[in-house]
């Protein structure tokens, strides 16, 4: 209330109120919490293998900005459009979203974003440090290989890919059919990844003692040589001539321009991805393709969505069946099968299995494909075994023969999952530690690289490394439980439109098809950002002090910790947990 | 211009001729077609006002207290339930003297759950420092509705318009609908006596010592009076634009009754029947209607019932422990009269239960017939109950 002396525009109504501001009322002084932003890690990055910024990737998106947004992937991934395509995308696995309505396909927007990228013919502009004296190889122009050129380059290195084939991609190149990957789709990224500085010398085998003629001018070897050969079947009768035909091998030619007319039943023995790509194909060219893998469906290498998909196109799965013997019949092969059955079933791993007794079947096929897994086309590309000289990382392995050059292997041969992002991973750890290796020597390695985990790791940031403004984030991967969902509506995942069944069958076109910026905005705008600011405001509104002010900085806001009495609405009214409250320090 | 319309709509047309800045409310029957109908004429363009839609009637007065304090003229509408829970913020807007209008249709308080109509929601709201007015049919709710927000602004003192559930909020009547030219010239915008300002920064409902808080709430019994005083003049105003008036109450044929009836909303209608037809039989009754309740006319009552030799309210609503709100509001106002009429009480109605004319003439007869009333007021047309007390005794 007003002293007696008030002014003159004493109020003709007696209320309760000052005749001053009473911001000599610190109210900051009451406060025992403090909020402050604290941008954390959302699961989908920690579980990228690529350890991709997916929550600000998705948050750029909506906001329009796909340029930026496809930049953020490249950060750390060369291939968002390989990968848009044939990731198995763990990332949308452990989505918070899921536990709301439904996972953010993420797949479909990191692939719309690399399709937009290749329509309006964009250049990145990426962070790229200064040269180094230090010139690295690689051998294999495979997705690792392609991968380590890449970040070594961006690193400052200078960096010579050396393919056996005449094109670079190696089993994205060779082993993938387009109708899961269009041919042009690669190229594309192969010609940016060029455009960064990346040297790729095609038609250059190594030969036995290959690291001599490579010492001396290269000051490493990256070693991404994957799988060469395929594993053969070794029964009673899978080495008469024409019995068993290498899966990987079919692909290739069917990617070589090969494709053979096929008809009858085939069998395609495995249960990897590969496996199945083979099935897909020979159905494409007239077969009628029989799975057969020893364990159950759900046991399978096999990314579900692909099982899922090759069943639909009309491929029959025979499940619990190991091949035991193979003669040639008048139709083309006879094959013996053993049925197994399940023993156990170990939590989250593939079940044993054991043959049933006197569980034998026959069949007649036409032809017989393998795909049971690869192995180095050459002994001297295979990793040593880990042990003194050697050091173990998550995706690749540092080794040291003699006194040349420091080796790192990586790609399929050293990966924890046999993917392409993976390959990445692998790529990316071992330009990371040959880096560090060379800038601060062996000891650094790990501890750096540890502080480059996303999250909790094993994911390596690319954008940690190099200290960009990310790198600020919380390791605190944000839960489900921690989302305010009174900020969200439920909203379908997008279903991207697909080929027909029927006229995916008949060709090797593209499964999916393109989608709308529009479509691809409305997917974004589902994500919860978790962890992220992405200005929605909601701290500065629900602010009861009005102590949350805009202002013209990244974060565009701060808090005045004058009149900030610490009641934590704006925590509890950010959205996306990117915030948080701590006790204050006893002054 | 004519129009059939129920009450609900009544109080939304002059919610829109009003030019409402703010309208906060939450949804509960009976009250629910009014801000419907509101929200319509927000989407429609047909009134340009703020319509926030809030989680709870303690949220929707809070969000007009905090408008009505920036300066724009504010609604909300409510009922039972909801204004019980609005409770602490009826004393905050008077407190804060916000001139806020609220329609609050009466209906029946839980358990048992009942959405008919009864006065003991708003009653009990009585002491808040709201001006209560209460309505007879859809005309009166429109015209007090426009006046509400006159008086309102006029004393700086929040108004609720009382209208019952169901018998007047979605009963269907001809309601003449002045235009906006009309109701400009009845009701200017609101100009507040003081607002928030972010030039001038200021700090609104502070601490009050003992020292100045008596003061602070005599200053609200002054705006009380000052409305009581002022009410005959904004009718008047009313009067000469619309030509019509209702008064703070109502007389009919009380100059010579010996009997007045005392009424307030919808059962006054019933009423007038009644005491027509006793009339045309030659009885002596009148009938004093009660439409402005707070603050309380009890010198305009004294003036019409003192002559009378006996006075029987009708209570649709009941204080537990006491008896009719009216009743004793009327007896406390004729206590210091030296010749002062009997005052039997009748509770009627509670719940919606039908009010007939049968049953206000058997209310005739039986005041006529007794020399006193009774202690307690009578609860008409009640089937028996039996009484249990507690098992726990002293």
């Amino acid at each position: 209330m007003s002293p007696p002396h008030a002014p003159t525009e004493y109020p003709p109504i007696l209320i309760p109120r000052s005749f001053t501001t009473t911001e000599g009322n610190k109210t900051g002084s009451w406060r025992f919490l403090r909020p402050r932003y604290d941008e954390k890690t959302a699961p989908c990055s920690v579980a990228c293998p690529a350890g991709e910024d997916i929550g600000r990737i998705e948050m750029l998106v909506t906001q329009g900005l796909f340029k930026e947004a496809w930049e953020t992937i490249l950060l750390e991934n060369p291939f968002p459009g390989v990968c848009g395509r044939v990731c198995h995308h763990p990332c949308e696995a452990v989505c918070n979203r899921h536990d709301f309505d439904e996972p953010i396909a993420i797949h479909v927007v990191e692939r719309f974003l690399a399709d937009m990228a290749t329509r309006y013919d964009l250049r990145p502009k990426l962070p790229k440090l200064p040269p180094r004296p230090e010139k690295v190889a690689v051998v294999g122009a495979g997705p690792s290989g392609l991968a380590a050129a890449y970040f070594l380059t961006r690193l400052g290195y200078r960096c010579h890919v050396f393919e056996a084939r005449n094109e670079p991609g190696g089993i994205l190149r060779w082993g993938i059919p387009t109708y899961r990957l269009p041919e042009a789709v690669l190229k594309n990224e192969v010609v940016l990844l060029e455009a960064q500085g990346v040297e790729i010398l095609c038609g250059k085998r190594m030969e036995m003692g290959f690291l001599e003629a490579l010492r001396g001018e290269y000051a490493a070897v990256f070693l991404g040589c994957g799988h060469g050969r395929a594993r053969p079947l070794v029964v009673p009768g899978s080495q008469l001539p024409g019995a068993c035909t290498d899966g990987l091998q079919f692909l290739e030619s069917i990617r070589l321009g090969f494709s053979p007319q096929l008809k009858g039943t085939v069998a395609v023995i495995g249960g990897g991805n590969t496996a199945v790509d083979v099935a897909r194909s020979a159905l494409r060219l007239g077969a009628r393709p029989i799975l057969i893998y020893r364990r159950r469906r759900g046991d399978m290498p096999a990314f579900p969505e692909e099982v899922e998909m090759a069943l639909e196109e009309g491929v029959v799965l025979h499940e619990l069946r190991t091949p035991v013997h193979i003669e040639p019949s008048p139709s083309g092969w006879s094959l013996t099968l053993q049925t197994m059955e399940p023993v156990g079933q170990p939590e989250g791993l593939p079940a044993e299995v054991r043959p049933i007794p006197g569980g034998v079947e026959r069949m007649a096929v036409e032809k017989i494909f393998v795909a049971i897994g690869g192995e180095p086309a050459d002994a001297f590309f295979a990793p040593p075994e880990v042990g003194a000289g050697t050091l173990k990382l998550g995706n690749c392995l540092l080794a040291w023969a003699g006194d040349g050059p420091p080796l790192v292997y990586g790609g399929d041969l050293t990966v924890e999952i046999q993917s392409v992002v993976h390959a990445v991973a692998s790529g990316k750890e071992g330009a990371m530690a040959l880096d560090v290796l060379f800038r601060e020597g062996l000891e650094a390695v790990e501890p750096i690289l540890a502080s480059c985990r996303v999250g909790p790791g094993p994911a390596l940031s690319m954008e940690v490394f190099l200290k960009g403004l990310r790198c600020r984030r919380n390791a605190h991967v944000v839960k489900y439980s921690e989302i305010n969902t009174d900020h969200f509506t439920f909203a379908p995942r997008i279903a991207p439109p697909r080929l027909l069944r029927e006229e995916r069958i008949h060709g090797f076109a593209e499964i999916p098809l393109k989608i709308s910026a529009n479509l691809a905005m409305q997917e974004a705008g589902r994500c919860f950002h978790c962890g992220l600011c992405n200005q929605c405001d909601n701290c500065r509104l629900f602010c009861p002090e009005i102590a949350i002010h805009r202002e013209e900085t990244p974060r565009g806001r701060r808090i005045d910790y004058d009149y900030c009495k610490g009641c934590g609405i704006c925590v509890v009214e950010c959205p996306r947990n990117a915030m948080s409250l701590e006790e204050e320090e006893a002054s | 211009m004519w129009q059939v319309m129920e009450g609900s709509h009544a109080v939304a047309e002059a919610v829109r001729l009003a030019g409402v800045q703010v309208i906060s409310a939450y949804p509960i029957t009976p009250q629910t077609h009014i801000v419907e109908r509101i929200s319509e004429f927000c989407a429609a363009g047909l009134l340009e006002a703020r319509f926030l839609r809030v989680e709870s009637e303690h949220s929707a007065l809070a969000a007009l207290i905090g408008a009505s304090t920036a300066g724009v003229r504010t609604f909300t509408a409510t009922s039972s339930q909801g204004l019980a829970y609005m409770h602490e913020l009826l004393h905050w807007a008077s407190g804060a003297r916000l001139p806020i209008v609220m329609a609050e249709v009466n209906r029946a308080l839980a358990p048992g759950w009942n959405i008919w109509t009864d006065q003991t929601d708003s009653l009990s709201q009585r002491d808040t420092g709201w001006i209560q007015l209460y309505c007879e049919d859809g005309q009166e709710v429109l015209d007090t509705t426009l006046q509400a927000f006159r008086l309102a602004e006029w004393v700086n003192l929040p108004v609720m318009v009382v209208l019952d559930a169901f018998f007047l909020s979605h009963t269907h009547e001809p309601v003449q609908v002045p235009s906006q030219e009309e109701v400009d010239r009845f009701l200017p915008p609101f100009s507040p006596s003081f607002r928030l300002n972010t030039e001038t920064p200021c700090a609104f409902n502070q601490l009050a010592t003992p020292a100045v808080y008596m003061e602070m709430r005599y200053s609200i019994q002054q705006a009380m009076a000052s409305a009581l005083e002022r009410f005959p003049q904004l009718e008047d105003a009313f009067q000469t634009i619309m030509g019509r008036r209702y008064g703070a109450v109502e007389e009919v044929s009380t100059a010579d009754a010996d009997v007045i009836l005392v009424t307030s909303g919808t059962v006054t209608s019933t009423a007038r029947g009644v005491v027509e037809a006793l009339r045309n039989r030659g009885e002596k009754v009148g009938l004093l209607k009660i439409k402005l309740f707070r603050p309380f006319p009890a010198e305009a009552i004294r003036r019409h019932l003192r002559r009378a030799a006996k006075v029987a309210v009708l209570d649709r609503n009941f204080s537990f422990g006491a008896g009719g709100i009216f009743a004793q509001e009327v007896r406390a106002a004729l206590c210091n009269l030296k010749d002062r009429p009997q005052v039997f009480g009748y509770i009627v109605g509670l719940g919606g239960r039908d009010v007939t004319p049968a049953l206000i003439t058997e209310i005739c007869r039986k005041t006529w017939e007794r020399a006193h009333p009774e202690e307690a007021d009578e609860w008409m047309g009640l089937t028996e109950v039996p009484y249990e007390s507690g098992t726990a005794g002293p």
